[in-house]
């Protein structure tokens, strides 16, 4: 088929459908748009993750004089544990990156400046303030290891993984990740269950011409070729229809408020993703959406339009 | 070019069928009849030989291929050597005479230059030069059919099914349209007209096949419509 001739019998299928194409278009894009926000979402748990655990630290506490573990049993952490310890740190690595020592005296400092204005300062005394390894990994998944090399170590009192804390946190992300993805799988079923409408309507209205093109024997995939690229149209629209929403709330909502507000070069709470996260996933709503509207259309005309 | 080796063709298992053990063989370039009453299975036999419709046992054998046995995705192939006219013209009436005619080639991905020059050759052969862009609304009936035997045949099939093609036209124009099938008849094609135009079978003289409640009951050379009159 010329494709000037196909051009024009696409355009009058819209004309025709006008309605329809419209409400398909407005379809895939909402779908699209929340199966991208479930894509966004995901990502913002990575970056988030990544920006944290760049932060976070294994601690590893050593026993004070006050430390009553059975691994304290001797007292307060000697000069000899705690080379020990250090020289242990340093065999693990490369998963250990970094590890920064912190004294009582120090511990004991920062503790009275977090509580500088509540009286409990005053009732904590000066030893009781465990001294520590603070202890950064390469790969923080890998708590484990760090964690059951110096649990109950000798001159250990505990081993504590910040990234417990933010587990709760990312919890949340992920469960907004997951309805927005489940969002977007019903009003997939929707947008297919809409196409499926769509084509049996163009179907009919354009019988007349498909009766004709079967009797002068146009092969099956001329009679559904424009049907199908009718609908990918419809639906690559409706994608990036969804891929303007998705930057549009990327560029105004998050960079545009939420970065400038909650993080930054202030050292914020969060790291949040930006327009080029929106640029990463558009190929793959087009892909979807282009995979959406093959097969749905090959299968709807396949059951609905006999050749 | 078209046999039927005791074809038979049911619908359903409960009804009579359609067709029951009919045997014919159409010759390359002949003229044929087939006569019978509504529902005596003429439009049955038309269907088999498209393969819209596969027979129930028996051969049904076109242009050199075993209808039974042709695979789904070479029917096109098939369709290409067979033009079809109907009853109700079907005609695109969005488009003018001469985009109705070029719509069948364009549908087979035929170059533009082709197409310019097949069309106004077949619009001559149905007499409608001079009317190619008048929409089917500002023809008569007997026009309208022309453009339909026009599309019918602009891709040279060797083979033209007519369904009733004169069922919906005055005798006169009726006998203006064989006129026509019979010119392309001429050119080689062979040509099956389904109908029950008592005065067209009788002043044409040509083969006829009678059907009777999906019997073979008739074939006779230069035929008449009723047996009584032979």
């Amino acid at each position: 088929m010329r494709l000037q001739f196909m051009l024009s019998e696409i355009f009058g299928g819209v004309r025709r459908n006008k309605s329809m194409v419209i409400s398909v278009i407005l379809v895939s894009m909402v779908s699209l748009f929340f199966l991208g926000s479930g894509l966004l979402a995901q990502r913002q748990v990575d970056t988030a993750k990544g920006y944290w655990y760049d932060k976070i630290q294994v601690s590893i506490f050593l026993c004070t004089k006050q430390s009553d573990t059975p691994s304290c049993a001797t007292g307060a952490v000697t000069d000899g544990q705690r080379e020990q310890l250090r020289s242990e740190l340093t065999d693990l690595e490369p998963l250990v990156k970094k590890v920064y020592h912190e004294t009582s005296a120090q511990a004991y400092d920062r503790f009275k400046e977090q509580f500088r204005n509540s009286p409990i300062v005053d009732s904590v005394p000066k030893d009781s303030i465990n001294e520590s390894f603070r202890v950064q990994l390469s790969d923080p998944t890998k708590y484990d290891v760090v964690a059951s090399s110096f649990q109950g170590a000798p001159g250990v009192e505990s081993v504590e993984d910040q990234r417990g804390l933010l587990d709760k946190f990312f919890a949340f992300l992920n469960m907004l990740s997951l309805s927005a993805v489940a969002l977007a799988a019903v009003m997939v079923v929707c947008s297919i269950l809409l196409i499926v409408t769509t084509i049996r309507q163009t179907a009919f209205s354009r019988r007349r011409e498909t009766k004709i093109m079967r009797l002068v024997g146009a092969s099956a995939f001329v009679i559904h070729l424009p049907f199908i690229i009718e609908t990918m149209l419809a639906t690559v629209l409706g994608a990036a229809l969804s891929v303007g929403l998705l930057w549009t709330m990327v560029h105004y909502g998050i960079s545009g408020f939420l970065t400038d507000n909650l993080s930054g070069a202030s050292g914020g709470l969060l790291s949040f993703i930006g327009v080029a996260d929106v640029w990463a996933i558009a190929p793959w709503l087009f892909g979807g959406a282009v995979v959406l509207a093959a097969m749905t259309s090959w299968l709807t005309l396949r059951r609905y339009l006999r050749v | 070019m078209i046999l039927f080796d005791n074809v038979t063709k049911k619908y359903s298992v409960k009804d009579a069928p359609a067709l029951d053990g009919v045997s014919v063989e159409i010759e390359r370039g002949e003229f044929v009849f087939v006569v019978g009453t509504s529902g005596s299975g003429k439009s049955t036999m038309m269907q088999l030989i498209i393969r819209e419709q596969l027979a129930t046992s028996g051969q049904v054998l076109v242009a050199g291929r075993e209808l039974s046995r042709l695979p789904t995705r070479k029917v096109p192939a098939l369709r290409r050597e067979i033009g079809t006219v109907f009853q109700d013209f079907r005609l695109l009436l969005g488009k003018n005479v001469y985009q109705n005619v070029a719509f069948a080639l364009q549908v087979l991905g035929k170059p533009r230059h082709a197409i310019k020059q097949l069309v106004p050759e077949t619009l001559e052969l149905v007499g409608l030069d001079g009317k190619e862009k008048r929409l089917p609304h500002e023809l008569s009936g007997g026009e309208q059919q022309r453009v339909a035997i026009a599309r019918a045949v602009v891709n040279k099939p060797s083979i033209l099914l007519a369904d009733e093609p004169t069922g919906n036209l005055d005798p006169e124009t009726s006998a203006d349209i064989v006129h026509v099938l019979e010119r392309i008849n001429r050119t080689g094609t062979t040509l099956v007209m389904a109908t029950h135009d008592t005065s067209i079978v009788d002043n044409f003289r040509r083969r006829v096949v009678e059907l009777h409640n999906g019997r073979l009951v008739r074939d006779q050379a230069r035929g008449v419509y009723a047996q009584a009159a032979d």
